[in-house]
């Protein structure tokens, strides 16, 4: 019988054990029960919860935090935490690996567009004149300001301040 | 009625600024069941579970620890209406509540602006707050149309009811929360078999959410509704354009009204499509609503 060897990168995980909701990888035994709940591996083999979480468990860290990884497939469904019988939070454990690789400057593009709205204006959505126009016409209150300054203060940092009022939101 | 149950609405960011349709419907129908929806400032997204979470899970905690401190500075219950609002804002306080430290570790970050959170407020998805503190015959007393032999392909998605242990709203695998609201409306829920499969809206991914969409339009087919009954204005995105994206991409027309069920509340209260915002939609409900009497 051969021997294959297995090495394990406790450094990587450590860095992991310190993500808010990463240490809960560790309880981690295998069992497979978020992959039969899983609507990502439902609909693509290239995802898998088991999977990543063994390569955390490992310690694999380019394969999870490197470019292109599997881990931005994840639905965010919380099914795995519903089902999971030993409280690893898998989807918990995918959200502090994408923080990581979002550090390592590694995720999608897409991520930053998605996201970069809240430090800036405080709201996820861009503010258009045509959401605008439509709560008037429906009879809706103005929009309320956005405590802006207060947002920036607690995040301990100055987000550059570009406020688009008009962008191709809405089609 | 009697007096009123007042409560602050979390309205964030999809619903005030991409489906103002829905915060028409809500504003419409809660005050005729008893409830007074006070508005109040100092609000900003909850922030979003999905991306802004992804992108740091501190700065996540943080927002959303100080839109709680401005909702316990307030005094009131608070109710959300968005499936992401109310994940993002439970599960912060679980994590709060759950770890000191990190709670301390928070606080810090708010005492800069003279807030703290202290884990006072109550805050519900507003079914669940009709449902727990209000009843759901208070619905039944308030219709003037019936909507008797509507048939509503209900769909949870997944942030109402998951994870169980911090939602507290029902059963995550056989929920009953929606169908028992439908019924009170006076409208059919009927069973489709993935009205519990995401919406696939998170997945960042080109083909993989088209394909949950499609799965679950599928099955609305096969359950005979005569349109979808949601509650997450993620999930409308997913499915009332999403509908648009799947005829022009794989060539299926399948032509389902989806529709918020606040606004089905409101057609039972006698409003009129336009009153509840349904001409909004890109599908539109002609057909369900000649079946209103």
């Amino acid at each position: 019988m051969s021997k294959k060897k297995i090495t394990v990168d406790f450094r990587f995980r450590d860095k992991l054990n310190k993500v808010q909701g990463g240490k809960h990888h560790n309880y981690c035994y295998q069992c497979s029960a978020c992959v039969a709940v899983c609507p990502a591996a439902r609909f693509t083999k290239n995802f898998n919860p088991r999977i990543i979480l063994l390569k955390a468990l490992l310690g694999m860290e380019e394969e999870l935090i490197g470019e292109n990884s599997a881990i931005w497939l994840c639905t965010n469904c919380y099914s795995c935490y519903e089902r999971c019988p030993q409280d690893v939070r898998p989807i918990e454990v995918i959200i502090s690996l994408k923080n990581m690789a979002v550090e390592r400057r590694t995720a999608p593009p897409n991520l930053t567009k998605l996201s970069e709205n809240i430090g800036k204006t405080g709201v996820s959505v861009t503010v258009t004149s045509a959401v605008r126009r439509m709560r008037q016409e429906l009879g809706l209150p103005e929009l309320k300001d956005i405590p802006i300054e207060e947002l920036q203060t607690i995040l301990g940092e100055q987000e550059p301040q570009i406020f688009q009022e008009e962008e191709k939101n809405d089609k | 009625m009697g007096e009123k149950k007042k409560v602050v609405p979390f309205w964030g960011c999809m619903m005030p600024l991409k489906y103002p349709q829905m915060e028409l419907a809500i504003r419409r129908t809660l005050p005729n069941i008893g409830i007074e929806i006070v508005d109040v400032d100092g609000f900003t997204c909850c922030p979003d579970p999905i991306y802004f979470k992804a992108r740091d899970k501190m700065k996540w905690l943080t927002i959303a620890a100080r839109n709680l401190a401005v909702a316990e500075e307030i005094g009131l219950d608070v109710i959300t209406m968005c499936s992401g609002c109310i994940s993002t804002l439970k599960e912060a306080q679980y994590l709060l509540d759950e770890d000191p430290k990190l709670k301390d570790e928070i606080n810090k970050k708010l005492k800069k602006i003279d807030k703290e959170y202290k884990g006072t407020v109550s805050v519900k998805h507003a079914v669940v707050m009709i449902r727990d503190e209000l009843g759901i015959d208070v619905v039944k007393k308030s219709l003037k149309k019936s909507l008797e032999g509507i048939k509503v392909g209900i769909h949870y998605g997944c942030h109402l009811l998951k994870p169980s242990q911090i939602m507290h709203v029902d059963d995550a695998d056989y929920p009953n929360i929606l169908e028992d609201l439908v019924m009170a409306i006076g409208a059919t829920p009927v069973y489709q078999k993935e009205s519990l499969l995401c919406c696939g809206k998170g997945c960042m991914d080109a083909d993989i959410p088209l394909e949950m969409t499609e799965a679950i339009f599928v099955a609305i087919e096969e359950s005979g509704a005569d349109c979808m009954g949601l509650i997450c204005p993620t999930c409308f995105s997913s499915f009332d354009l999403g509908q648009l994206m799947i005829a022009r991409k794989k060539g299926k027309t399948f032509n389902i009204p989806v529709i918020y069920i606040f606004q089905l509340l409101g057609l039972a209260q006698g409003l009129t499509a336009e009153e509840v915002g349904l001409h909004k939609h890109r599908i539109k409900a002609d057909k369900v609503l000649e079946k209103i009497v």
